[in-house]
């Protein structure tokens, strides 16, 4: 049976009542917990939102969850389950790290596209292996893809701590060598707009990414077929359009824009690798991804909350005494409530008009 | 005059738009069978699901020996004596048989008592004259079986009034006699029968009364002594019948030839066992057969769908057993599949994405990898006025069209490249009568044009009517061919069921 | 030999399978009943916490036990509620249950423990001394002095393995898990049967995380259960959705993670296997375990799909 639309419940509405029930409940927790969610979110949102210099951070943590977002969102539009973002996006950053290290001198004009293709051919690759798993053997990319995440994190103790990648640390974390001034992106924001800015040219990237996934999607043909492939598989595969191939080149896609992330990582931000290297985008990725319904500019902006929950959050920690990970508690329910949007579908169905009496 | 054991009074029911049923009556006598016949989307189901409780009714009122009746759900009915035999089989396939028909109501302790279920199962067979081994898995037993378990759980939890809805869909004509069988001896025995169907034949040959639904209201009520299979159709349809069955035409060189092909069922095991058959242009060749007995597998292997373990598929000379569906379809193959919505459409895709699904990457509606919006748009919109697609929006879903509108969809982005060679796969299931109409007048057109095409319908009257020449498939092969004009419906039926002729059974 | 059959090494392996199994054999009765529930990592890391917390607050070992079972119990109650009566994503909201509880307990852990860790005077499940068995070589060291809650869950399999195919409540679960509308149309409750078997996968998880906490670590640190209830699930599927393969399948991944320990600094013709490596084994030995098997077990024919009754 059809269902009946209710056209406020498309577009933007369930996002935002999302956010909104969940920045309640978590408001509610923090409460409970003995403290003023007032007074937290007030930190939250001066942490993300503050000064000139809170928002270019806040865009700096914004760059890799949009890629990260736009990995999960090209996977789920062929139907397939990227959970492996946070792996991809490590498995990017290793090998950014290793071939921008590996020859130093050379040229911006050289080791930077070189670095970039490592970056992202790597995350490709790692997520190319959930995807062939998938079409040859059947085999779950839920499974495979949390599996990777914990197999990636163990190869990068070894590698950083006694492998070929380890090199001597200031800071005194396992990190490999520092890469060329070649492989660097430099930094988008001058001095005198926003002093000491790290807001680098990874933005730049990210964006055309975004518009690059918007191209894939709906004005190319491999688009379409992997479209096809997620609402309908046996209808394309009856068609020509073996699902097999589409599974292992959209997951490779998936790995590509995860892989990027992790080399903007490197190239624009830490300049090398370390261990724990940016934790958790990979999990952010998958609420960015479903709160921004898997559409370009909705991964922009859900990109953008959740990195201002994230910057934000850092600082409510210091300033408000409230642990960071109350952000996590927020997302999750977000996620939680996108899940079962059907509540919000039937609750918007009582707003939305009177119900009849009789049923 | 008794009273009625069933009594069902101005019954309304409305599914969104849809106005399922308009006050529809139906009064039942007990020791009857009870024939409710109509066309697909009459509401003989939902009418029958209301009395089931499986839906409310938002009007009208149920009487069970003659007494008022709430029937809020499956419980409820079960109480008040009433068992449904699905259309679909409700049966957990890893289940025994005995298992199956006691489920929900197992008796004894929270132990399962596996010998005493299956004693009991085996007394009650034998009380009705039904035979099924009680320890078999469901996934194990033929479909006439599996129908048996069903009405084994419908009596075992002892209901007097039994509804069978389209009991005949998948059996054999043999498997009918025999159901129709046990029907009679349920009768002597006391139960009432109403039988869903939309087979005429069948209300003739085994019913004492029948209702007639047209568009959810009620159309007529009968006496089947009284009266005659036209005027039942004709309360059915509304109007007389067109009658199409075909002329021979103009054919051509062989455009299909498969010898020997083998290949596997999804279970493994074989679900072809060397098929040969062959289709020229201009011909339409008719697959008789039960549903299951390889015809959904052969239509795969020809597109490439299904591995092909053995055996020659040529198309226009060249063999493609081993092709992708791709290839297959480049060398001028279209396919109508079984399951339109879930194989033959993208449903959240639009009408004219739809249109072009197999051919997104070619020109026109496609350049180097780059997908031509405007071209698809105007051709999906030539396409739908063409097909007579209702509404003729290219930016439609296809999701919301009815199964009829769906159908063009697919018919006319099958045959709008002119193939060579049409496999079509139960082309009308679900359809009313008139979309049917119209599905074969194009298939049948396609044909004056000196097109093959393999048409695969577990419907006899579809296949006689359309068909040039009638092969069987039974268990994996073709076990006769036969030119349209010696096919009866009494041969087809023995054939279908494995009697091969002039090999004793 | 000492490193690949010890006493040592097999019970390590006992240790590191248990949370598996009891995850594993939450992941056999849910998804039997046809729900995935990916939350079962969640789960146990709940488990895991409110363990520690409520031992720590009531100083009391049953306590402890119970509201870390009621921690599981909650989790998977908003999993049932999001996946059967609102027919949710199934796998979208385990993953948030699963984000929520990795913020939930980190989030606790910082503002209640963060100068100071968990406390370490905390009351602790016992370990059974097999005193006859002390003599016996290989078997005594690796059976001889296991936690409580290893016997507990050997118990669970046996139970579970005859309730889900010897018992009338056991066959009623498997129906609704492979042909929902049929047990629907037989007077079987779907959505309860489907209910229970959610809530009874959270309280095995749960059960799990707290052996982790109360019995092997004696603490609870952030993020502890580090996948395990995800392996749980690929050994529910090596397992082919029996509580008897489930446990093998976890003794199976149990023993792979003990040899990453036991290995550890092992020389081989003058070659040391790095240690981190080594430590990728058990989720190496899942992808493989799971692309070998999946094709051939049969899974519950209704997973995942939510159920809706027809009518209204």
């Amino acid at each position: 049976m059809r269902q009946p639309s209710f056209d406020w419940t498309q577009g933007p509405a369930i996002p935002v009542v999302s956010v909104l029930f969940a920045l309640v409940l978590g408001g509610l927790f923090v409460w409970i917990s003995g403290h003023d969610p007032i007074q937290a979110y007030a930190a939250l949102f001066r942490g993300a939102f503050g000064s000139p210099y809170d928002v270019s951070e806040t865009l700096v943590i914004a760059v890799p969850l949009l890629l990260a977002g736009l990995s999960v969102a090209v996977a789920f539009r062929a139907g397939l389950f990227n959970i492996g973002a946070q792996g991809q996006l490590l498995v990017g950053a290793v090998a950014a790290g290793w071939v921008g290290a590996l020859w130093p001198d050379l040229p911006g004009i050289l080791l930077l596209p070189l670095t970039l293709a490592a970056g992202v051919l790597g995350g490709a690759a790692y997520g190319g292996i959930a995807g062939w798993l998938k079409a040859a053997r059947g085999v779950n990319e839920v499974i495979t893809t949390i599996m990777q995440n914990y197999t990636i994190v163990f190869v990068m103790h070894w590698l950083l701590q006694n492998g070929p990648m380890q090199a001597p640390n200031a800071f005194g974390t396992p990190a490999s060598a520092p890469i060329g001034a070649g492989a660097i992106l430099p930094i988008v924001l001058p001095d005198f707009l926003v002093p000491s800015s790290r807001l680098h040219a990874g933005i730049v990237l990210a964006l055309l990414a975004t518009l690059g996934f918007w191209f894939l999607l709906w004005r190319t043909s491999l688009g379409y077929e992997l479209r096809a492939v997620g609402l309908g598989m046996r209808a394309a595969a009856q068609a020509g359009i073996d699902p097999r191939k589409r599974m292992v080149i959209v997951m490779a896609i998936a790995g590509g824009f995860a892989g990027l992330a992790g080399m903007i990582q490197v190239s624009g931000l830490f300049h090398r690798v370390y261990d724990g290297f940016s934790a958790g985008f990979g999990f952010d990725a998958i609420a960015v991804a479903l709160l921004g319904k898997n559409t370009p500019v909705g991964v922009l902006l859900s990109a953008l909350l959740f990195a201002a929950f994230s910057r934000g959050g850092t600082l409510m920690q210091s300033d408000a005494e409230i642990s960071s990970h109350l952000v996590e508690i927020v997302e999750a329910l977000v996620l939680f409530v996108i899940a079962a949007e059907t509540v919000v579908r039937a609750v918007a169905r009582r707003w939305g008009r009177p119900v009849k009496a009789a049923s | 005059m008794d009273t009625p054991i069933v009594e069902m009074a101005r019954i309304s029911k409305r599914f969104g738009d849809l106005q399922a049923l308009a006050e529809v009556d139906l009064t039942v006598h007990k020791g009857d069978i009870h024939a409710l016949v109509g066309e697909n989307g009459a509401g003989k189901t939902t009418l029958m699901n209301i009395l089931y409780g499986l839906y409310r009714p938002d009007a009208g009122t149920i009487r069970v020996r003659g007494t008022e009746a709430h029937i809020a759900g499956p419980r409820d009915a079960i109480a008040l004596g009433i068992g449904m035999i699905h259309q679909h089989f409700m049966l957990v396939p890893p289940l025994t048989v005995a298992e199956n028909v006691v489920l929900g109501d197992e008796r004894g302790g929270p132990v399962l008592d596996t010998r005493g279920i299956e004693a009991r199962v085996a007394e009650l067979e034998k009380r009705f004259g039904i035979q099924a081994e009680p320890r078999a898995k469901i996934e194990d037993v033929p479909l006439g079986i599996q129908q048996r378990v069903e009405i084994l759980k419908v009596l075992y939890r002892g209901s007097e009034i039994l509804i069978f809805d389209e009991p005949t869909a998948v059996l054999t004509p043999q498997e009918v006699d025999d159901l129709f069988h046990i029907v009679r001896t349920l009768r002597d025995e006391g139960k009432t029968v109403i039988l869903i169907t939309h087979k005429l034949r069948e209300v003739m040959a085994v019913s004492d009364h029948v209702t007639v639904l047209r568009e959810g209201r009620n159309a007529a009520h009968l006496v089947t002594k009284e009266t005659d299979p036209r005027a039942i159709a004709v309360a059915m349809v509304g109007r007389e019948l067109r009658d199409i069955r075909v002329r021979p035409g103009n054919v051509g060189p062989a455009v299909l030839e498969i010898t020997s092909l083998s290949a596997e069922s999804d279970r493994g095991g074989l679900a072809l066992k060397g098929v040969d058959v062959e289709v020229h242009a201009g011909e339409v060749v008719g697959i008789a057969g039960v549903g299951g007995n390889g015809q959904s597998e052969l239509a795969q292997c020809i597109l490439g769908l299904r591995k092909v373990t053995g055996g020659v598929i040529k198309v226009g000379g060249s063999d493609v057993a081993h092709d992708d569906p791709r290839r297959t379809r480049q060398r001028g193959v279209a396919y109508v599949p079984e399951d339109r919505r879930a194989e033959g459409l993208v449903l959240p895709f639009t009408l004219a994405d739809n249109f072009i699904l197999g051919r997104q990457d070619q020109p026109p509606y496609a350049r180097r990898g780059i997908l031509q919006g405007r071209v698809i748009r105007r051709e999906g919109e030539r396409l739908a006025k063409e097909f007579d697609v209702r509404p003729p929006d290219p930016d439609v879903e296809v999701g919301t069209l009815s199964g009829g509108n769906q159908q063009k969809v697919v018919l006319g982005r099958e045959i709008s490249e002119s193939p060579r060679l049409i496999v079509a796969n139960q082309p009308t299931r679900g359809l009313d009568i008139a979309a049917t109409e119209y599905v074969h007048e194009r298939l049948l057109e396609q044909r004056s044009r000196g097109c093959a095409i393999l048409l695969i319908s577990s419907e006899l009257d579809e296949i006689l009517d359309l068909s040039d020449r009638i092969a069987v498939m039974f268990e994996g092969r073709i076990v006769a061919v036969l030119p349209a004009a010696e096919a009866t419906e009494e041969r087809l039926g023995l054939l279908m069921a494995g009697h091969v002729e002039g090999v004793p059974a | 030999m000492e490193v690949l059959i010890g006493a040592g090494v097999l019970a390590a392996t006992i240790r590191l399978a248990t949370p598996v199994a009891l995850a594993a054999l939450g992941g056999v009765v849910t998804e039997r009943s046809g729900v995935v529930n990916i939350a079962l990592e969640g789960c146990m890391l709940v488990g895991a916490f409110f363990g520690v917390f409520a031992a720590d607050k009531t100083g009391s070992l049953p306590a402890a036990l119970a509201v870390a079972i009621l921690a599981g119990l909650a989790l998977a109650a908003m999993h049932a509620v999001a996946a059967i009566t609102f027919r949710a994503d199934q796998i979208v909201s385990g993953m948030a249950l699963n984000i929520l509880a990795l913020g939930l307990t980190s989030y606790l852990d910082y503002q209640l423990y963060s100068s100071t860790g968990t406390p370490p005077t905390i009351p602790l499940v016992p370990n059974v001394h097999l005193g006859f068995l002390e003599k016996v070589p290989v078997l005594g060291g690796a059976v001889g002095d296991q936690s409580a809650i290893v016997w507990v869950t050997l118990a669970i399999v046996v139970f579970l393995q005859l309730f889900l195919f010897r018992t009338v409540p056991g066959l009623r679960l498997r129906s609704v898990g492979e042909h929902p509308r049929a047990a629907d149309t037989l007077g079987i409750d779907v959505r309860r049967t489907r209910y229970w078997a959610v809530l009874a996968s959270g309280a095995l998880a749960a059960l799990g995380g707290v052996y982790l906490s109360l019995s092997v670590a004696g603490s609870f640190s952030d993020n502890m259960t580090n996948g395990k209830g995800f392996i749980g699930l690929a050994a529910m599927i090596f397992g082919r959705w029996t509580p008897l393969g489930a446990l093998g399948a976890a003794l199976v991944f149990g023993y792979g993670d003990a040899l990453s320990v036991s290995l550890q600094g092992v020389e081989v013709a003058g070659f040391v296997f790095p240690v981190q490596l080594l430590s990728t084994i058990p989720y190496l030995l899942t992808i493989l375990a799971v692309a070998g098997f999946v094709g051939r077990s049969r899974m519950p024919a209704a997973d995942g799909q939510p159920y809706e009754s027809e009518g209204h």
